[in-house]
């Protein structure tokens, strides 16, 4: 394990770097698409974490490869979200265009997937407007302030 | 080589029993004096009532209230060598000697306990529960400092714990005095003829001498060779016969600093004249050696009117990320660009890079990044140089050492009407540099908001919440942010040489901890705190060094970035998993850490540091940072386990 971690972490800046380059996600919408939902969010709630999506986008959509805020094209409506869990999988597998894995029917069925777009769906900002968190405002004004050595 | 003063270990075991044979006499004459005084029950050292413990005799009351001197004793030997190699030490300035006890350096550590006055400074000794440890804790420590601390290391078993931690601090050009013992009669397991040899394809120098003198020689050569470019971990085994020896009126050689040679006079009266006759000259500051190099490197640059670019938000030893001349100006347009340790257009001053030392590959390891053919990278870090631009004018030769001179012709050829020129252009970059931070610190800020009350939280408001706790602290970033999101680069004002001490070095694991008490061992004395953002799977390989941070009274402040898992792992797991068309359900198989969650309070706890958490509710995050802050302000190690989302 001690390797793997190890020889694992040495290429993560240039993991990283080639998957930011191969995923990198076109600029969405910040609005959150309205179509037609029909999946369980309680369900699809447990497959998110079941299925490590929460690895990459982050338990609220709010972190990481976010949704929130930024809402691909791919998310538009359930037909387009199981289209490009699928899209790629019997194409390119093994050089994909984006670091988001591939997922045929036999490793997550519609309905699964569904699920799991309702329980995307749920995501929403909770964040407090700027001039309400002390920390940030703080950071703000430090900007300001004269070069001490 | 054995003299005949030496004790060797069949003699020193002889003397032992020799000496518990007194101690026993000892015990039973004091008996037999309790005895003759006519104590009775009730008195010390009357015989204890059934069932209960009997009470101390005086004479234990004294020992353990320390009342009791130790009797006067004759050194079997007067001024032993390891009493001349810890006088090295202190010659040169080594703080501290981390090490975990092992018997093949016995002399030598009771020498770095006992002799000076006042003993145990200057060097001190440092407690450490693991070689790899130690010899972190000297990578932190001297990526703070820019000089190294001593990891002392215990035979065979103690060079191959210690091995990975070498190869990193090697893979991150950081200059570390290692010290070995070897005990040629005792454990032969432990011991073996070229003890260095397992380590040697990783270190830059090493040496095995025979006599005590060359001991201390070799020392001092470890210590140049440390700190000369390419600077690394350098190895000195010492026999433990050498260390017990007697010294006699053996003298310790004079010690001559390395003199390190920076660019010829022609090459710098050439850059000083490209940098003064510039109309926008600019300056890349990448790492540089030590503070001072910083020092010079702001000094060029303020003489000059040079706007700047820094390495400081990457790791130590760069240009002050706030000052009014770094930042791209108000004139992005440069005709000058000079280089230090960093690519540059007209000329890039680059010290030797570890390609200089692959003779010792003797193994023929082959390091990524280093070996040829391998690329390189533009760190300090990776393989030395960095790709220089096709127009660039590569100068070899160490960029620090250089400055002084460029400085001087630099000096000479500023002419009052260039010095109004520099003012001028001085004063627009500093108001555009200011606007440039102003708006960029704005931008951050709003993209910081993202999850800002999510929990479990998030990375970014770990260290938002922190900054304003920090700001007017002097203060040192010592983990590395790559794990949890950096966001310090934006938010932060990276002004100092140690204000971040950046990535591991080879990306090993088991490093921010360890590093973080080295680099508190440097803030101890100089008033710093020190903040370690901990990645849980990265504490776990040694904790114990949270131990070495209560024991020795650290101002290390760690919050933990716990996202239970080796995240980076378990992505890259998934990603396998979705590339085969296999599903990313059982990706978190080998990958978390669950079933059970590790509790780092506790875990602190019993190693005796004050701690609080699982922190999951980001409203709770602020105070506790504060209260940590307070801690560490006040001298007091702090963890606090957070709760965070993956990255």
């Amino acid at each position: 394990m001690f390797v793997a971690v190890a020889v694992a972490a040495m290429i993560i800046p240039i993991a990283a770097a080639g998957r930011a380059q191969r995923g990198a996600a076109p600029a969405g919408n910040a609005t959150p698409p309205t179509s037609p939902v029909t999946g369980s969010a309680a369900a699809g709630k447990q497959l998110y974490f079941g299925y490590t999506c929460y690895g990459c986008h982050g338990y609220n959509g709010e972190t990481g490869r976010a949704f929130v805020g930024n809402w691909s094209s791919n998310l538009a409506s359930e037909e387009n979200f199981i289209r490009f869990l699928r899209g790629r999988a019997n194409v390119a597998p093994a050089t994909p265009s984006t670091s988001m894995p591939n997922f045929a029917e036999s490793t997550m069925t519609d309905k699964q997937a569904k699920d799991i777009y309702a329980y995307i769906r749920t995501f929403k900002s909770n964040a407090p407007e700027l001039k309400d968190i002390p920390a940030l405002n703080a950071i703000i004004n430090s900007a300001s302030r004269p070069y001490k050595p | 080589m054995k003299t005949n003063n030496s004790v060797n270990r069949r003699g020193f075991l002889k003397g032992a029993a020799a000496s518990a044979a007194a101690g026993a006499a000892a015990l039973v004459t004091n008996a037999e004096i309790s005895e003759a005084q006519g104590t009775g029950a009730g008195q010390p050292g009357a015989a204890p009532a059934a069932g209960s413990a009997p009470a101390p005799v005086p004479e234990q009351v004294a020992r353990d209230s320390g009342n009791v001197t130790p009797p006067a004793t004759v050194r079997a030997v007067m001024r032993p060598g390891s009493d001349l190699m810890t006088q090295v030490l202190k010659d040169l300035g080594v703080e501290y000697v981390a090490a975990n006890p092992g018997s093949s350096f016995e002399g030598l550590q009771e020498s770095l306990i006992n002799y000076g006055n006042p003993p145990n400074t200057v060097p001190e000794f440092i407690t450490a529960l693991h070689e790899e440890s130690a010899v972190t804790m000297a990578h932190g420590y001297g990526k703070a400092e820019g000089k190294p601390m001593c990891a002392l290391l215990h035979g065979t078993i103690g060079v191959q714990h210690a091995a990975m931690s070498i190869y990193q601090a090697y893979y991150d050009k950081t200059p570390v005095l290692l010290l070995a013992g070897r005990d040629d009669g005792f454990i032969a397991a432990h011991t073996a003829r070229d003890m260095a040899g397992m380590v040697r394809s990783f270190t830059k120098w090493d040496a095995q001498p025979k006599t005590l003198e060359e001991s201390l020689l070799a020392i001092q050569r470890a210590y140049s060779e440390a700190i000369t470019p390419p600077t690394a971990p350098t190895l000195v085994v010492l026999d433990i016969e050498l260390q017990k020896e007697e010294a006699k009126g053996l003298r310790i050689p004079p010690y001559k600093a390395p003199q390190i040679s920076g660019v010829d006079p022609t090459r710098a009266k050439e850059i000083a004249k490209g940098l003064v006759d510039a109309q926008n000259p600019r300056m890349a500051v990448g790492r540089l050696r030590t503070p001072q190099g910083v020092k010079w490197s702001v000094e060029l640059a303020e003489l000059v009117g040079a706007s700047t670019s820094t390495t400081a938000t990457n790791g130590p030893m760069s240009f002050p990320q706030r000052h009014p001349l770094c930042g791209p100006g108000a004139n992005t347009t440069y005709d000058y660009t000079l280089g230090l340790e960093a690519a540059a257009a007209q000329a890039s001053i680059m010290g030797p890079g570890l390609t200089t030392l692959l003779s010792r590959d003797t193994t023929n390891i082959g390091f990524g990044g280093i070996a040829p053919g391998e690329g390189g990278s533009n760190n300090r870090g990776g393989g030395g140089r960095g790709n220089a631009p096709a127009n660039a004018t590569p100068v070899q030769a160490d960029a620090e050492a250089s400055l002084p001179a460029i400085i001087e012709e630099a000096r000479r050829l500023i002419t009052a009407d260039k010095r109004r020129t520099i003012q001028d252009r001085i004063a627009k970059h500093t108001e555009a540099n200011q606007q440039a931070r102003i708006q960029a610190i704005t931008q951050a800020v709003q993209s910081k908001r993202a999850g800002w009350d999510a929990s479990p939280i998030s990375t970014a408001r770990i260290y938002a919440e922190l900054w304003p706790l920090i700001m007017n602290e002097d203060w040192c970033l010592s983990s590395p942010s790559n794990f949890s999101g950096g966001h310090h680069v934006q938010l932060w004002d990276h002004n100092k040489h140690y204000s971040y001490l950046g990535g591991q070095g080879a990306g090993g694991m088991g490093y921010g901890a360890p590093a973080s008490v080295g680099a508190a061992l440097a803030a101890k004395s100089r008033g710093r705190i020190v903040v370690n953002v901990q990645t849980d799977g990265d504490l776990n390989y040694a904790p114990g060094v949270l131990w070495t941070a209560v024991h020795h009274q650290l101002p290390m402040l760690t919050v933990m970035h716990n996202n239970r898992a080796w995240h980076q792992e378990l992505m890259f797991v998934a990603y396998m998993a979705g590339v085969r068309g296999r599903g990313t359900d059982r990706g978190h198989i080998g990958t978390t850490l669950r079933d059970p969650y590790i509790d780092y309070a506790k875990m602190a706890a019993g190693y005796g540091m004050a701690s609080e958490g699982p922190i999951t509710e980001p409203t709770k995050l602020a105070a506790a940072l504060k209260r940590g802050v307070d801690a560490v302000k006040r001298g007091q190690p702090y963890l606090i386990d957070v709760i965070t989302q993956p990255r």
